[in-house]
């Protein structure tokens, strides 16, 4: 090494904050990307709520936010739409796809298996900062000609074809289609390594059966990443290729802006199979990372064994085997042919019993437990009941014959907001009370994390329950205002209601973003193991170190829920409530809840 | 001069805040606390909260029921309908009683089970028998909303036998309004395409086919009569549309390049209707469901549904094709 | 096998020696995935918009040759490398670069010809059926070129003698990404065959 003591300081910096290989760091730059992107769309959603509760009305924070695409601080119905696109894209591939998975995935898996790193540094630092360009590409295109992208965040084609059809699908959506390529690679990479890193990288004595159920769902999750997202990105290619060279796969039949266009033969049927064939195994790319984390949360915090380890394994993996033959269900009046859409009835409604066993086992994991309520612990119950709430209504949507009629309506919009949208961020935000000490090496403070969970869960119904009310009245969704005539006149007040919960629930999040960052940086120094908790990632020393354990690598001797184990006489194993997986077996001890 | 003063204004509340809770942390360290454990009071008052939220919870979702229950679409004004708001009413007789019940056992058990070190969590990892009985159970109920829901859909979703009595409408959707044809006479809709768009043949007709001659071209309101099967088609000539009538219960995506089908039987005319919703406003409506362009917000068109004597009488007062 | 542990601080090394092929071949899967959509594609298309038949020009089996040929002189090649004749070895992997670029040719041979037929890749000519000739072919082209890539890197480091008995992985890994796309070539020709 000839360089200078100096560029040798500079060297470092940049490898170890910027082009870091390691996972942890890699972690922490996916969740702060992610959470900046996700405080954005919130933002967004705030906005577009003023519009909804009070259409017509002039405000500053629009005028402020939006500025040109706000004359007077009333957005035009164009780039209200716009919002929704941008609001939907973001927050769905952005902060719950790569901002979930790609935190948490990328923090746990070496440290829960017993590996030094993952599979490949490189690819994973790759996969970062691809994620990153994508999102820069995408905040770009808020602010091209024409606006961003707003044709929907499942930008159906002609829709999003023809620039004639709306401002936004010009550049914004050019821009929007390349964003989602790289994105799509970034995931692509991202999944490789975690795939590859639990088959081939755990520790001596982890066993497939003795893995944390959080592990189980990052490669249930990394799995169906791979085979869905390759699926997205041929659907986008086509429709690049539709938009800018001028083929027919998905375009027939138009007139538009006074003239028949040239397009001839296509099926824009063709496109929405292609893209639900990736968009329904991603509400399940979404959603179990975060069931994984409630798993291991809550366990621990209940200071009882998960209930049915094996069976929660058997139905995340059912869960995501139905998850790729369900999704005709978003397209029943599409015209598909019947006998489909009763296939698809049938499958849709499969999913509901593997979904009910893991609340089940939830619910029975707190019976006779011992619960301390850490805000981590308080988000996994709010996750359990989310994902109750929400899930129930997919009975209703997933049928058919029911679904004719709430299609498309603000039904949906509330179904899925619950379902996967609260249920996946409460996932989230417990993993970060939870895992904070790992990554930060200090605590979160407790006090604001309880007004941060009761204020969020509280608005957060109060946001997305009226709106099945809305649906059963007949509310489509996606309408820039509903008082543009008179049948939905009487809904204004519940359209108000719900705005003021939004604004309430955005705000409550500063005190988050605030605990965040002063944990971070001024919060108390973290034990090594602060949870009392059994899983792997706990016998890591706090400080960051390459490799993560100095020496050799603990060897795994037992499960990771060994939590108030008692022997004959009643008194606890090991003399605690919690046996760590490092410990051996006793003489008369079996492994695995036996 | 303005952000300025609230840029300040912030800065001041976050170092305030910083200070605050540096304080507190401190004041609790002196007096011997690991401050980041949660401490039996705090774990008392969450668990209480528990309670709270549960009771608070359901009070909000009967309030809703009790408040905007009465804004809720009316009686199904099609036949089918009246069978699918069944099918709707028996599901919900499933999924509130798991709603309720899953939630007091989540709560309930949050509450009962917290924290107290002089007790021991029971160790209790699996029972077969158990989720056995869970595994069932939902499957059991599933299979009795699949086939009431299979057998509706298909009913629905199957085509007016054109032997029978009915009405044929051609509806076709474009930025942002919504074209109508009726087949006429002959009962047969006439070719159509974008390629004969030109002028006042909006929904491009095709002149020379004879089945055209006949076809009917309506434009702000459709009229049904009730009692009779109306089989609609759908087209769209630019980007995707839905119709959606939900008095009917009714809904069917309009696809550039496909043409798509749904039929019902209207039950209400729109008068009985007027009655039923105590409103002389009413009207039945045709939205558009699927986002569509800037104005996809006011794309809509009135229905009306009338005796079939009324009915005839407002047909034949409207031109034919050919008559243009 | 060699505990990994910090203070040798091979574990990067070891890492990689481990989860080299297993990485490629979830790769490849997404890889056809990818295929696998747009060639569902296709069928869907079939179903319902107008199809048209298209005349397969006889490049496209000359370079099915190609390719099949590059597959087995990279088998051999790789085989001749693990037994150490580093001078056959280094032959036959130059012969399978060549092919590749032969194959290469003969694609664009395929396209001109597709051309001169009328197939038209876009426009108001085109049909989906063309769109999709063209689009399945260069996309697999453009998969292709990273194999050349691949192999030219393994060219330059096999002349230099890098590789031996001992030390063949990037061989192995630039081998099995070059027979995937064969194999996906072979499934690729017979389905356009079956499509036309």
């Amino acid at each position: 090494m000839s360089a200078t003591h100096h560029h040798h300081e500079e060297q470092d910096f940049l490898f170890k904050y910027i082009f870091s290989q390691d996972h942890k760091m890699i972690s922490k730059q996916f969740l702060i990307t992610g959470f900046l992107m996700g405080f954005i769309g919130m933002v967004m959603s705030t906005l577009f709520r003023l519009q909804l509760g009070f259409p017509g009305e002039s405000f500053w924070a629009i005028d402020f936010f939006l500025g040109s695409w706000a004359e007077n601080g009333v957005m035009a119905p164009d780039k209200y739409l716009a919002l929704v696109t941008m609001h939907g894209t973001i927050m769905v591939f952005f902060l719950l796809t790569a901002g979930l998975s790609g935190t948490f995935s990328n923090l746990l898996i070496p440290l829960q298996i017993g590996a030094r790193d993952m599979a490949s540094g490189f690819l994973n630092m790759l996969s970062y900062w691809f994620f990153f360009v994508s999102t820069i590409i995408m905040l770009i295109s808020l602010g091209v000609e024409g606006g961003a992208a707003s044709a929907g965040w499942t930008i159906y084609p002609p829709l999003s074809a023809l620039p004639q059809a709306i401002p936004g699908s010009g550049l914004g959506m050019t821009l929007w289609l390349i964003s989602m390529a790289i994105f799509i690679a970034s995931s692509l990479l991202g999944s490789l390594n975690y795939i590859v890193t639990i088959l081939n990288l755990r520790t001596k004595g982890m066993t497939m059966t003795r893995l944390p159920l959080t592990i189980w769902a990052f490669l249930v999750t990394a799995i169906l990443g791979v085979l869905s997202f390759p699926v997205l990105l041929s659907a986008a290619l086509l429709l690049i290729f539709d938009r800018s060279f001028g083929t027919s796969f998905y375009l027939s039949d138009i007139y538009i802006g006074g003239q028949v266009l040239e397009h001839s033969g296509g099926s824009p049927i063709l496109f929405e199979h292609l893209f639900w064939f990736l968009g329904h195994p991603e509400v399940y790319i979404v959603l179990l990372p975060a069931l994984g984390i409630t798993s291991e949360i809550v366990s621990t915090m209940s200071r009882k064994p998960i209930f049915g380890y094996r069976a929660m394994v058997t139905s995340i993996l059912a869960i995501a085997f139905l998850s790729v033959i369900v999704w005709g269900h978003h397209m029943f009046v599409t015209g598909m042919n019947p006998f489909l859409g009763a296939v698809f009835t049938f499958t849709t409604l499969l999913i509901a019993i593997p979904s009910a066993v893991k609340v089940f086992n939830y619910i029975t994991t707190l019976w006779k437990g011992n619960i301390i309520f850490s805000p981590a612990m308080l988000f996994s119950i709010g996750l359990v009941s989310t994902f109750i709430s929400g899930g129930v209504t997919g009975l209703i949507l997933g049928d058919s014959a029911l679904d004719i009629n709430i299609h498309d309506t603000y039904f949906v919009v509330g179904h899925f907001h619950i379902v996967m949208g609260l249920s996946a961020i409460f996932g989230m935000f417990a993993g970060v009370y939870h895992w904070f000490p790992k990554m930060f090496g200090r605590m979160m403070n407790n006090t604001i994390g309880f007004f941060h969970f009761w204020i969020t869960i509280v608005c957060a119904y109060g946001v997305f329950f009226p709106m099945h009310f809305l649906g059963l009245a007949g509310v489509p969704r996606r309408y820039y205002t509903n008082s543009e005539f008179p049948l939905f006149d009487n809904m204004l007040d519940i359209n108000e209601l719900i705005t003021w919960f939004a604004i309430v629930a955005a705000f409550a999040q500063l005190l988050f973003v605030f605990n965040f960052f002063y944990s971070a940086l001024r919060g108390p120094r973290a034990s090594q193991n602060p949870w009392r908790a059994n899983s792997l990632e706990w016998t890591a020393p706090v400080e960051h170190i390459h490799g993560n354990w100095p020496g050799e690598i603990p060897e795994v001797h037992r499960w990771a829920y060994d939590y108030s184990k008692v022997d004959e006489n009643g008194d606890y194993v090991n003399g605690e409530d919690f046996i760590s997986q490092v410990v051996p077996l006793g003489p008369n001890e079996k492994d695995g809840g036996h | 001069m303005v952000a300025l003063v609230a840029i300040v204004a912030v800065l001041l509340i976050v170092i305030s805040a910083v200070q605050t809770l540096k304080i507190a942390e401190l004041w609790a360290i002196n007096k011997g606390k690991v401050i980041y454990e949660v401490t039996k009071k705090q774990n008392k008052t969450q668990a209480l909260l528990m309670l709270v939220f549960l009771v608070a919870y359901f009070a909000f979702f009967a309030w809703q029921v009790w408040k905007w229950g009465d804004l809720m679409l009316p009686v199904s004004a099609s036949e089918h309908g009246v069978v699918t708001d069944k099918l709707l009413n028996i599901t919900y007789a499933f999924i509130i009683p798991v709603f309720i019940i899953t939630h007091i056992f989540l709560f309930w058990f949050a509450y009962k089970y917290a924290h107290n070190p002089n007790r021991k969590a029971v160790f209790f990892s699996h029972s077969n028998k158990l989720e056995l009985v869970w595994t069932i159970i939902p499957s059991i109920a599933l299979t009795v909303l699949i086939l009431f829901g299979l057998s509706s859909w298909n009913e629905i979703m199957t085509p007016v036998d054109s032997e029978k009595e009915h009405v044929l409408i051609e509806v076709q959707a474009q930025q942002f309004s919504w074209n109508a044809r009726y087949a006429g006479n002959d009962g047969k809709l006439g070719r159509a395409g974008v390629e004969f768009i030109e002028g006042i043949n909006a929904m491009g007709i095709d002149i020379n086919d004879k089945n055209a001659k006949d076809d009917k071209v309506v434009r702000g309101e459709i009229h049904l009569p009730v009692g009779v099967p109306v089989q609609f088609v759908f087209r769209s000539i630019d980007v995707i549309h839905s119709a959606y009538m939900p008095h009917f219960r009714a809904q069917m995506n309009c696809v550039p390049g496909v043409k798509t089908q749904f039929n019902f039987v209207p039950t209400i005319t729109t008068k009985e209707m007027k009655k039923i919703t105590n409103n002389k406003d009413f009207n039945y409506i045709l939205l558009c469901n699927k986002i569509c362009g800037a104005a996809h917000y006011n794309m809509q068109m009135d229905i009306i549904v009338e005796s079939k004597e009324d009915y005839e009488k407002w047909l034949a007062e409207q031109k034919q094709f050919a008559e243009n | 096998m060699t505990s990994i542990t910090l203070e040798n601080n091979d574990y990067k090394k070891e890492i990689k020696q481990k989860t080299a092929k297993p990485l490629l071949w979830i790769g490849l899967m997404s890889i056809v995935m990818f295929f696998a959509g747009l060639t569902s594609a296709v069928i869907v298309s079939k179903g319902t918009a107008v199809w048209e038949t298209i005349q397969i020009p006889s490049a496209f089996a000359i370079s099915t040759v190609f390719i099949l040929l590059s597959s087995l002189t990279f088998y051999i090649g790789e085989r001749s490398l693990k037994n150490n004749q580093l001078t056959k070895g280094k032959l036959f992997i130059l012969a399978t670069l060549l092919l590749g670029l032969l194959f290469t040719v003969t694609q664009y041979i395929a396209w001109t010809d597709l051309y001169k037929n009328g197939v038209v890749w876009a426009g108001s000519e085109s049909s989906a059926t063309g769109s999709y000739f063209y689009a399945l072919t260069a996309l697999h082209l453009l998969h292709l070129l990273g194999g050349l890539i691949s192999l030219l890197v393994v060219n330059i480091k096999s002349i230099k003698e890098k590789y031996n008995t001992e030390n063949l992985l990037g061989v192995q890994l630039s081998s099995t990404y070059w027979h995937f796309l064969t194999a996906l070539w072979v499934y690729l020709y017979l389905f356009l065959i079956f499509i036309a």
